[in-house]
């Protein structure tokens, strides 16, 4: 028994070891991926998390407001704010052409009097609130209370760098809006009660007791800023994994093809015990396809200037997440090939299939982007599975409890996988 | 001296899934230990399904099939390791050198260490294939391939070994060296019970024949009786254009 399984190994390690372009499919064409795909998606990260999406700002107020929201937008890495084009201070109208050219993502033009429209605006409620009704009326016939700022959108940006910036600018007014009111009502009360006007200049500093700080929800020391190297190197490791379906099922298709199945079937060895030699040197291989990629994650991709990956707290855990994917993977290149009628047909089933596995599964575009119907059809893919299982370990620092479920998901796949394929090799037998 | 049945066979059908004609129609025989028995046949005839039916790659759909006493349906296993099978196709790794897939399918059938590295040369250098040991199979021509995918078979020594047209496609000296080593795997004990279209080879091969025809056997005997009992026959292929008639097969 141990000594057919051996002679099984080593004739699948020898046919594979000879088959050149079977090995580039398998090792070279995933790292090739891998380093292209993330250094296309690290300079977008970049554009967002380093330089910011390009504003241009034309200040028209020149008062409280427009000079918090520049003030404001300078400081922020979520954007790279200019006031000039070409060395010329920008109006409205250059603005709008710079964005239409592409200059710039977005224009923000605040008008003329802006600030002056929310003093007037809060001075009529103070007013209204302590019962001055004869200088609201006056005010009111007046002045304007409202005015327009106007956004310049770039039709390429993406609708959540717009609403980003939406929020921000909400934000500013809100903020400029309240000093100005806390600055009113202090001038009105001070009239009304002789004596209270000395109180100290930064009391409306001092009332800003709510600050933000975003912290990871994660249990590794240091902080991972979400970038391109912890996305992919998991995501297409997993894809490249599943694709050992395609010189798998072919490999199965060839013994049925140039008729080594006949003399297989004829001699005294099981069925299971010939696959399980398949089994072992491809679980291997998909194990090999791992170390190699995270190791280009590791050692090559920094050597391009990108981020190096973290993996996390447990190297345990992560071996348990590789293994059962391993054991997926070749269970359903298993049965591919075991359902497949002919290489061609093996093939185009394999890759089409993990092509389509690998959209549904969350390898290409992020799971939460996709509408509820997808998430749900996400949430029963193997490859899903193994991608949650990563992210757990590289984004969050889970450790072997966190990845149980996933881990034991993908051996059940793999024993489906081999029961399917061992349903249909009997009922093709039976003809 | 009484003869040994080791093979026997009791109205065999195989219908074939969406066929509406039997491809094997209540066929029954009886192969005798040490005979070569060739089963003969124009194309479609049934030999090929028949050869793997006694060989378990598939159930008949009904009928009996008795190897050296024990019922195959139910001793499937045990007779497996009494038997070799030579398929029509080359069934070896092209990438493989002929040792490598000679340790492969040895290994299968039990054989281990020193006595598998043995019978691998005896048999390479048997059948004149010494210098082609460790090269692929890919690269060896066509009679090459059928004497290493012969070996592959008889390794293991079985007690019965079909061979289903072991000489297809091979030149003259090729078919002779083949010829000559199941004489003498024959002569050792082995029963042969083997299909081809070569009915000369056959004539002076086969102990025992059988002539079969859409899933019919239409005769049966040795070569000399098969010759005698048909009218209007000199030889083998006199006996086999009567018997199956001139009429093109598909």
């Amino acid at each position: 028994m141990k000594n057919k399984l051996w002679a099984s190994i080593k004739k699948e390690t020898l046919i594979l070891v000879r088959d050149k372009i079977g090995l580039s499919i398998l090792f070279i064409m995933p790292m090739i991926l891998i380093i292209v795909m993330t250094l296309i998606q690290e300079s977008a990260f970049k554009t967002i998390n380093e330089k910011g999406i390009p504003i241009i700002f034309v200040d028209n107020d020149k008062d409280t407001l427009g000079l918090t929201i520049y003030k404001g937008l300078k400081t922020s890495s979520l954007c790279y704010i200019q006031d000039s084009i070409d060395g010329i201070p920008a109006t409205a109208e250059s603005a709008k052409a710079a964005v239409s050219k592409g200059k710039f993502l977005i224009g923000i033009v605040i008008p003329k009097g802006a600030t002056e429209a929310i003093r007037h605006n809060v001075s009529n409620m103070v007013n209204e609130t302590l019962n001055i009704d004869s200088l609201v009326t006056e005010q009111k016939e007046t002045k304007p209370d409202s005015v327009d700022i106007v956004f310049y959108i770039d039709p390429i940006t993406k609708k959540s760098f717009i609403t980003s910036m939406t929020s921000y600018m909400h934000e500013f007014i809100s903020s400029v809006k309240t000093q100005i009111m806390f600055q009113t009502f202090s001038e009105q009360i001070a009239d009304i009660i002789p004596g209270s006007g000395t109180q100290p200049k930064n009391t409306y500093q001092k009332s800003q007791i709510i600050n933000y700080k975003e912290v990871f929800a994660s249990n590794l020391t240091g902080e991972i800023a979400p970038n391109a190297v912890q996305h992919n190197v998991p995501a297409w490791t997993i894809f490249a994994m599943f694709f050992i379906v395609i010189p798998l099922a072919g490999s199965i298709m060839k013994e049925k093809k140039d008729g080594s199945v006949f003399r297989l079937y004829t001699i005294p060895t099981s069925y299971l015990l010939l696959i399980n030699g398949k089994i072992i040197v491809y679980v291997i291989v998909c194990l090999l396809q791992f170390i190699l990629m995270l190791s280009v994650g590791l050692f090559i991709l920094p050597q391009l200037g990108l981020p190096v990956l973290q993996l996390g707290n447990s190297i345990l855990a992560i071996f348990i997440v590789a293994i059962s994917a391993s054991f997926a993977a070749t269970g359903y290149g298993v049965m591919v090939g075991t359902i497949a009628s002919s290489e061609q047909q093996g093939a185009i089933m394999g890759s089409l299939s993990i092509l389509l596995l690998s959209a549904l599964g969350g390898i290409w575009v992020p799971t939460y982007v996709m509408p509820e119907i997808m998430r749900n059809i996400s949430s029963i893919i193997p490859l899903n599975w193994a991608l949650d299982g990563f992210y757990k370990l590289f984004f969050r620092g889970g450790g072997v409890s966190d990845i149980l479920i996933q881990s034991i998901k993908l051996i059940l796949f793999f024993i489906l996988t081999m029961s399917i394929s061992s349903f249909v090799n009997r009922l093709k037998r039976k003809i | 001296m009484s003869r040994v049945p080791i093979v026997e066979i009791k109205n065999l059908i195989k219908i074939f899934k969406d066929c509406d004609e039997p491809a094997v129609n209540d066929i029954s025989f009886t192969i005798y230990k040490n005979d070569v028995f060739g089963l003969l046949g124009p194309n479609g005839a049934g030999k090929t399904t028949t050869i793997s039916m006694l060989c378990g790659l598939f159930a008949p759909s009904n009928g009996k099939i008795i190897i050296d006493g024990l019922d195959l349906s139910e001793n499937i296993t045990t007779i497996k390791q009494i038997i070799g099978v030579v398929p029509q196709d080359i069934a070896l790794y092209p990438t493989l050198t002929a040792k490598e897939n000679l340790e492969f399918y040895g290994s299968m059938y039990g054989l281990s260490g020193n006595d598998l590295k043995e019978k691998i040369s005896m048999w390479l250098e048997k059948l004149g294939l010494t210098k082609a040991t460790d090269k692929r199979i890919e690269t060896f021509s066509g009679g090459m391939k059928r004497r290493v995918n012969l070996i592959a078979s008889i390794l293991h020594q079985p007690k019965i070994l079909f061979l289903d047209e072991p000489t297809v496609g091979v030149d003259v000296q090729s078919r002779n060296v083949i010829i000559e080593h199941l004489k003498e795997l024959n002569a050792q004990g082995t029963t042969i019970i083997y299909t081809s279209h070569h009915l000369e080879e056959a004539e002076h091969f086969c102990t025992d024949i059988a002539i079969i025809d859409y899933g019919k056997i239409l005769s049966q005997g040795s070569p000399k009786d098969l010759i005698a009992n048909t009218p209007n026959s000199s030889n083998l292929e006199d006996v086999f254009l009567n018997l199956t008639k001139r009429k093109l097969r598909d």
